[in-house]
C-alpha cells in the first residue's frame, strides 16, 4: 500500500508534465493543420508584363512560397466562349503573364494588404488581385489557445518538477541504509542509484501510458474537436504513439535528471 | 617479512571539533595478522575501525590502507578500495529487502563477476556458514546468529585483503560465535587474510597467534 502510494506521488506530478506537453503537441498540430486548410482558401493573382520568377518576388517576401503560373491559353478560351472576334494569336503575344501566389502560412487580412503593396511595387507587375474568406476569428482563437498552453506547459512543468524531485528525496530517504550498505562494499554511485533509477523508470512508463491512452481516448471519440470547434485536428493514432516516445524520453530525462540531483547531494560518506 | 597493511601515524579522530576520541596514536598492522582491539566502552574502538573503511577520515595524522592514504581519499577512490574490504558489523547491516542469496552476492555484483560465479561462490559460502537452503530467506526470517553468518559469508564472498570486524560476536549464541570465530580464523590462515575485530573480549580458545591492541584516554596501545 505504502509502496503504491509512493508510486503515485511521483505518477502524478510526471503525468502532468507529460499530459501539458501532450497538449501543446495537440494544439500545435491542430493549428498546423487549420493553417493547411486555411490556405486552400485564400488566392492572389499577380499580373505582369514580364516573367516573373520565385527567387526574385521572394526578395520583397521572404514568406512566398511557390509562384505558378497560369496558363494564358485558359483566358484566350474564355474569350472564345463569349464569342469576342478577335485574332486570337495576335492577342496571344499581347496577354500579359498570369501567376497565381502561394505563401507558406496563412496570411491574415493585414498581411494580405501589405503583401498585395509589396508585389505591386516589384518591376513589371502591373496589378495584384487578393481574394480571402474571413477565418480569423477561430484562427486567433487557436493562436490564443496555443499561447495560453505554453503558459499552462511553464507553470505546470515548473511545479510537477519540484514534487518529482520531493517525490525521489523521499525514496532516497527511504532507500539510504540500502544505499550505505552498497557504499560500505564499494559500489559505485550508479548501482547505488539504480533503485531511485529503475523506480523512475517504472513511473516514467505508466505515466506515458496513462496520457497515452487518455489522448487517444479524447482524439478517437471526437471530443476534442468538438471542444475546440473545429473541423478535424489533422492528429492520427500514429501521431499520439511518435510524440508518446518523446513523452517517455522527456519523463525519463525529468526523472533520472532529478536522481542525479539528488545522489549529488548526499553526504559524501562513501 | 610481511608489509604493513595498516599504517597510523600521530592519529587524531574525532566527531566534534576538539573532542578527539583518538589522538596521538602511531600504529601498524601487518599483512596477514589477526587483530584485537579492545578497550573500555566508548573508548573509541569503533570509531577507529570507521576510519580504517573510510566513514570517518582523520583530522590530523596520517591513516594509510593498503599504501592508500585516506586522509583526503576522493570519492571514486575510496568506492575502489573498499572493494578488496570485507567488513562485519554488530547490527549485521543487510539489506532488509534482498534476499540472503543476494546479500551475501553483493560484493561479486560490485566486483562485476559473472552471474555464473556469483551462484557458485554464494552457495559455497552460505554452504560454509551452514545456511544452505535458506537462500532465498529474508534477513527478517532469520535469527541473529544466522543474520551474522550471512553477513560473515558476504564480508568473506569476495576473498577480502583486509576483513574489518566491530564486535561479530556481540549479540550472538554460542554456536553462531563459533562459527563465526571459526571462519575468521579460517580465512586468516588458510587465505592469509588480515582479520582486525574490535571486540570487549578475546575468545580463550583461538588457535591463531593474534596481536593485541588496547585503547584508553584515545591513545592506541599495542599489548602483545
Amino acid at each position: 500500500m505504502r509502496s503504491l502510494k509512493n508510486h503515485v506521488s511521483l505518477i502524478i506530478p510526471l503525468f502532468a508534465i507529460l499530459f501539458a506537453v501532450e497538449f501543446y503537441f495537440v494544439i500545435n498540430a491542430i493549428i498546423k493543420d487549420y493553417e493547411s486548410r486555411l490556405n486552400r482558401d485564400y488566392s492572389i493573382v499577380v499580373v505582369a508584363n514580364k516573367e516573373l520568377t520565385l527567387q526574385e518576388i521572394k526578395v520583397h517576401e521572404p514568406d512566398i512560397a511557390q509562384l505558378q503560373e497560369l496558363n494564358s491559353t485558359l483566358v484566350i478560351e474564355r474569350l472564345k466562349k463569349n464569342g469576342i472576334k478577335v485574332d486570337f494569336n495576335e492577342l496571344k503575344n499581347f496577354l500579359p503573364k498570369f501567376y497565381k501566389v502561394y505563401l507558406s502560412s496563412f496570411p491574415s487580412s493585414q498581411k494580405l494588404a501589405s503583401l498585395r503593396n509589396k508585389l505591386v511595387e516589384i518591376e513589371g507587375v502591373k496589378r495584384v488581385e487578393a481574394f480571402t474568406k474571413v477565418h480569423e476569428k477561430i484562427y486567433r482563437f487557436l493562436l490564443f489557445l496555443k499561447n495560453i498552453s505554453k503558459l499552462f506547459l511553464a507553470i505546470i512543468f515548473i511545479t510537477s518538477v519540484m514534487l518529482v524531485f520531493k517525490q525521489i528525496e523521499i525514496w532516497n530517504l527511504e532507500h539510504s541504509e540500502r544505499m550505505y550498505i552498497m557504499a560500505l562494499f564499494g559500489a559505485p554511485l550508479w548501482m547505488r542509484n539504480a533503485i531511485l533509477i529503475k523506480l523512475s523508470v517504472i513511473d516514467t512508463i505508466v505515466s506515458t501510458l496513462l496520457v497515452y491512452l487518455l489522448y487517444s481516448y479524447v482524439v478517437g471519440s471526437g471530443y476534442l474537436t468538438k471542444l475546440l470547434g473545429v473541423e478535424s485536428i489533422g492528429f492520427t493514432s500514429s501521431d499520439l504513439f511518435k510524440d508518446a516516445l518523446w513523452l517517455f524520453a522527456l519523463g525519463l530525462i525529468i526523472s533520472v535528471f532529478n536522481v542525479i540531483i539528488v545522489s549529488m547531494r548526499q553526504p559524501k560518506v562513501a | 617479512m610481511a608489509k604493513n597493511v595498516i599504517v597510523a601515524k600521530d592519529l587524531y579522530l574525532e566527531y566534534k571539533k576538539n573532542t578527539p576520541i583518538i589522538k596521538d596514536s602511531t600504529f601498524s598492522i601487518k599483512s596477514g595478522s589477526f587483530v584485537f582491539i579492545t578497550g573500555p566502552s566508548g573508548s573509541g574502538k569503533s570509531t577507529l575501525l570507521k576510519s580504517f573503511y573510510g566513514e570517518l577520515k582523520p583530522q590530523q595524522g596520517v591513516l594509510q590502507i593498503g599504501g592508500v592514504s585516506l586522509n583526503d581519499i576522493k570519492p571514486s577512490k575510496l568506492a575502489f578500495l573498499r572493494k578488496y574490504l570485507g567488513i562485519i558489523f554488530q547490527d549485521y547491516k543487510l539489506i532488509k529487502e534482498w534476499t540472503v542469496k543476494k546479500n551475501v552476492m553483493l560484493p561479486l555484483l560490485i566486483a562485476g563477476y559473472s552471474k555464473n560465479v556469483c551462484e557458485t561462490q554464494t552457495a559455497r559460502l552460505l554452504k560454509h556458514v551452514r545456511l544452505s537452503g535458506k537462500e532465498n530467506y529474508y534477513p527478517m526470517e532469520l535469527s541473529g546468529g544466522e543474520q551474522q553468518r550471512v553477513a560473515m559469508a558476504r564480508a568473506l564472498a569476495h576473498n577480502p585483503v583486509i576483513i574489518l570486524a566491530d564486535e561479530p560476536t556481540g549479540n550472538l549464541d554460542e554456536y553462531s560465535s563459533r562459527v563465526i570465530w571459526g571462519l575468521l580464523e579460517g580465512a586468516n590462515e588458510q587465505l592469509g587474510t588480515t582479520v582486525v575485530v574490535v571486540t570487549h573480549s578475546i575468545p580463550s580458545n583461538l588457535k591463531v597467534p593474534y596481536k593485541h591492541f588496547y585503547i584508553e584516554d584515545g591513545k592506541v596501545y599495542e599489548i602483545s
